[in-house]
C-alpha cells in the first residue's frame, strides 16, 4: 500500500473509532459485543467490573463475557473450528500470543493497524507488541505478560554465601555444594518442565538461546546450528543424568514443579510469574525465601533470556462491530484495566510503566525487579507455523531427554520432520 | 424397499458421506487456514510408510490394544466369578465397579495423574525409596496409562459375564457335582465354555474401544515422554486439531478407520463361526 493510502486509511480509522466511542450505535438497536476470554485465576475476577465500566461508557452497548475451555489446546480447537466456520460469534477474543501470527495469516483477525494512534503501542514491551506484528501490520494489543523466570531460596543460598547463578554452570555447582552439605534426600536441586509439552519447548528454547543456537530463523532455516542445539539438549539430560535435576522433571509439569519447590523440596526452580504470589500467600512453607533471578546462561554461551508468553486481545474480522470490538479491547488492555487486573489476580501488565506503579509495587515488592527481567525476555519464534513446529519438535525433544535418542540425532529428525511438513506449505 | 429409505439416509449423511470426504481428503495436501488445496495422490500414505512416528504410534497402540483387553478379561472374569460366588453384598460390590465403569475418561485420568504423582502420589508414597517416574520413564509410561485404562474398563467386561453367569441354570452344576467334577473341571469344561460367546462380544467392544484410544493418554502424558504413549488417533489429533493438516490427519484417520474395520470383521467371522459351531 502506497504510503498515501496507508495514511488515509489510518485516518479513516481513527474516524470511524471516533465515531465509535462518541455516539451510541443507533437508537433504540442495542448491540452485544461478545467477549471470549480464559476465566482469571486469583483473589477475585477483576474483568466484570471491567465489563460494566465499558457499557456505562458506551451507552447501547452490552458486553457478554464468554468463558472458554480451561486448556490452550482446546481454546485453540475452540477459536479454530469457529472462526474457520466463518460465524464466530464473538467481537474479542483473548488469544495466546504464540497463536496471533497463525490467525491473522488465516484472515480471522482484524487488522488493527489503521486504528491505531501513533505512539500508541510505545508503552508496551516490545517483546509482546512483536509477538503481536505478523507481516508489519498489528493485529491484536497485548493484555498480559509473562517471562521465564529463575527461582531460588534465599535462605540456602545465604547460608553457604552463595550469589545467585547467571550461568548454568554456576547453577549446577551450587546445587551440588548445597545438597552435599544439607545431607537432605528430599531435597532436589533444579526443578524445570521436562513432560512432552509446550512447556518443554519453552524451556529447551531457553536452553537452546543461551547456547547461541535458534530453532528457526527469521528466513525459515531450521535448527541453523545443530551441533550447538544438540549439546543444549545434552545438556539438559546431563542435569537429569546427574542427578541435580531428579528423574521426574521428565513428566513435569508447571504445577507440578511449583508444588515441590513451594513445599520446599528444591533450591531452584524455572517457571513464571505467578508462582511468586504463590510461594508468598499465607501457609506458604517457603514465605519469604524465594527471591528470582534471570533465566541463566553459559559459561562459554550468551547470557540467559526467559522466554516471553501471554495473552493479547485479538478482534474478529468477522465481527459487526469493529469500532466498538476494537474499543472494548482498547479499553481491556488500558492501564487502568490492567492495573486491576494485577491487583486482583496474579497476571503481570504488558504495560512497562504499571512496574513502577506505587499501588501494585506496595502488593508486589518485586515489581521493578520483574519488569527488567521482561523487558529482556525473549519471545518464542514468532510465525504462523508455530504450532506445527511445537508439535513436531516437542516429541524429539522428549526422546533427547529421556535418553531414547542421541541428542544430535533428536536434532536431525526434527529437522527432517519439519522441513517435510514445512515444506507441504509451500 | 420404501421402509428401508430413512435408514439408508441417515446412514448415507450421517455415515457414508462423511467417509467419502475424509478419504477425500486423505488424497490432498489440505491446510485450510493457510489456503493449501491441492491434490498429493498418495503422497499422505507414501510419508506414513516411512514416517517413524507413525509407525511407533501404530506400534504403541498394538502393544496399548493387546495388554488392555488380556487385563480386561483375566481381571473381568476373575471378577464376576467372585462376585457370583459371593453370598452377601453382590449389590455393593457391584455398584463399585460401575462406579469407575461410569466415570468418564478425563475424570479417571486424573484421578490417576494424582496416584501417579511422583513426590506426593499415593502410589510413589507407598512405594518410598523405590518410587517410580510413572509418566516420565519411556520403560514404564505405557503400561502406567494401560493400567489406569484397565481399571476403568475391566467393569464392562465383569459386568457381561456376571449377567451370562446368573443365567446358568444351576441344575447344570448340580449334575456335574453329581458326576463327581472338581471345581476347576466345573470351571473350566461348564462355566468358561458358557461364557465364551459373551466374552468374545465384550472383547470385540473392548478391541474397537482400545483401537481408537485418546483420552487418558492425552490427558496423563499427552503422548510422551518421547512419544512412548502417543497412540495413532492422538497423532490423528495432532495433525487435524492442533497442526490443522486435514489431508495428513484424514489420511491418519483412514489408516485408523481401515484397521478397525479389519479387526471388526475378523472378530464376527469368529463370532459366526462359534454360532455355527453351537
Amino acid at each position: 500500500m502506497s504510503a498515501w493510502g496507508y495514511g488515509a486509511t489510518r485516518l479513516i480509522g481513527v474516524l470511524v473509532l471516533l465515531a465509535g466511542c462518541a455516539g451510541s450505535p443507533g437508537e433504540g438497536e442495542p448491540v452485544t459485543l461478545v467477549f471470549k476470554y480464559a476465566r482469571i485465576l486469583g483473589n477475585a475476577d477483576p474483568l466484570p467490573t471491567l465489563l460494566r465500566e465499558f457499557e456505562a461508557q458506551h451507552p447501547g452497548v452490552r458486553v457478554k463475557g464468554e468463558a472458554m475451555p480451561w486448556t490452550s489446546d482446546d481454546q485453540h480447537q475452540f477459536y479454530v473450528i469457529n472462526l474457520e466456520g466463518r460465524s464466530p460469534g464473538f467481537d474479542v477474543l483473548m488469544l495466546d500470543c504464540i497463536w496471533t501470527p497463525e490467525f491473522a495469516r488465516a484472515g480471522w483477525l482484524l487488522d488493527l493497524t489503521p486504528y491505531l494512534q501513533p505512539g500508541e503501542l510505545a508503552p508496551f514491551f516490545p517483546s509482546t507488541v512483536a509477538s503481536a506484528t505478523y507481516d508489519h501490520r498489528v493485529w491484536a494489543l497485548p493484555w498480559n505478560m509473562n517471562v521465564g523466570l529463575l527461582f531460588y531460596r534465599t535462605d540456602l543460598l545465604a547460608k553457604y554465601g552463595l550469589q545467585p547463578p547467571d550461568t548454568y554452570e554456576a547453577l549446577v555447582e551450587q546445587a551440588r555444594l548445597i545438597r552435599g552439605r544439607e545431607r537432605d534426600p528430599a531435597l532436589d536441586g533444579y526443578l524445570w518442565q521436562g513432560k512432552q509439552y509446550e512447556g518443554l519447548v519453552v524451556n529447551v528454547l531457553e536452553a537452546l538461546w543461551a547456547n547461541g543456537a535458534p530453532l528457526i530463523t527469521d528466513d525459515g532455516a531450521v535448527f541453523p546450528e545443530p551441533a550447538r542445539a544438540a549439546d543444549a539438549l545434552r545438556f539438559l539430560r546431563g542435569l537429569i543424568t546427574s542427578g541435580v535435576s531428579p528423574t521426574w522433571t521428565t513428566a513435569a509439569d508447571e504445577e507440578l514443579s511449583r508444588r515441590a519447590f513451594g513445599d520446599g523440596h528444591a533450591i531452584f526452580l524455572r517457571n513464571w510469574p505467578y508462582a511468586r504470589d504463590l510461594f508468598e500467600s499465607e501457609g506458604s512453607a517457603v514465605r519469604d525465601k524465594v527471591a528470582f533471578t534471570a533465566i541463566p546462561g553459559r559459561a562459554r554461551g550468551e547470557p540467559g533470556a526467559g522466554s516471553t508468553g501471554g495473552a493479547h486481545l485479538g478482534v474478529s474480522r468477522r465481527s459487526r462491530h469493529p469500532e466498538l470490538a476494537v474499543a472494548l479491547a482498547r479499553h481491556l488492555t488500558s492501564e487502568r484495566a490492567q492495573r486491576a487486573i494485577a491487583l486482583g489476580a496474579a497476571l503481570s501488565p504488558s504495560r512497562q510503566a504499571l512496574y513502577h506503579d506505587p499501588e501494585l509495587v506496595r502488593r508486589n515488592p518485586a515489581m521493578p525487579r520483574l519488569h527488567a527481567l521482561a523487558l529482556a525476555g525473549r519471545p518464542r519464534p514468532i510465525t504462523p507455523y508455530y504450532l506445527l513446529v511445537s508439535a513436531t519438535v516437542q516429541p524429539e525433544f522428549s526422546a533427547a531427554l529421556v535418553g531414547v535418542k542421541p541428542p544430535e540425532r533428536a536434532i536431525d529428525d526434527a529437522r527432517a520432520r519439519l522441513g517435510h511438513f514445512l515444506g507441504a506449505l509451500r | 424397499m420404501l421402509l428401508l429409505a430413512p435408514t439408508a439416509l441417515a446412514l448415507g449423511a450421517l455415515t457414508v458421506y462423511p467417509g467419502a470426504w475424509v478419504l477425500w481428503l486423505s488424497l490432498q495436501h489440505r491446510i485450510p487456514i493457510f489456503g493449501v488445496a491441492r491434490f498429493a495422490g498418495l503422497d499422505n500414505f507414501t510419508f506414513l510408510s516411512v514416517d517413524a512416528r507413525f509407525w511407533s504410534a501404530a506400534h504403541t497402540t498394538a502393544v496399548f490394544t493387546v495388554a488392555s483387553v488380556a487385563l480386561e478379561v483375566v481381571l473381568g472374569v476373575g471378577a464376576a466369578l467372585a462376585i457370583h460366588t459371593q453370598r452377601r453384598g453382590r449389590a455393593v460390590a457391584l455398584s463399585f465397579l460401575l462406579l469407575a465403569w461410569a466415570m468418564p475418561a478425563v475424570v479417571a485420568a486424573k484421578l490417576f495423574e494424582w496416584l501417579y504423582h511422583p513426590v506426593a502420589g499415593l502410589i510413589n508414597v507407598a512405594l518410598g525409596r523405590h518410587a517410580l517416574n510413572w509418566l516420565g520413564d519411556p520403560a514404564i509410561a505405557l503400561a502406567a496409562v494401560t493400567l489406569a485404562d484397565v481399571w476403568r474398563t475391566m467393569p464392562f467386561v465383569a459386568i457381561l459375564c456376571y449377567a451370562r453367569l446368573l443365567a446358568i441354570p444351576p441344575d447344570l452344576y448340580e449334575a456335574a457335582q453329581v458326576d463327581g467334577a472338581g471345581r476347576l473341571a466345573t470351571l473350566t469344561r461348564i462355566t468358561l465354555p458358557l461364557l465364551g460367546r459373551i466374552l468374545l462380544l465384550a472383547v470385540l467392544f473392548r478391541t474397537l474401544d482400545a483401537l481408537r484410544a485418546f483420552d487418558i493418554m492425552f490427558v496423563l502424558t499427552g503422548g510422551g515422554p518421547a512419544n512412548t504413549t502417543e497412540t495413532l488417533t492422538v497423532y490423528a489429533y495432532r495433525a487435524l486439531f492442533q497442526t490443522l493438516q486435514l489431508g495428513f490427519g484424514s489420511a491418519l484417520s483412514v489408516v485408523v478407520f481401515a484397521l478397525v474395520m479389519v479387526v471388526a470383521w475378523a472378530y464376527l467371522r469368529l463370532l459366526r463361526a462359534g454360532s455355527v459351531a453351537a
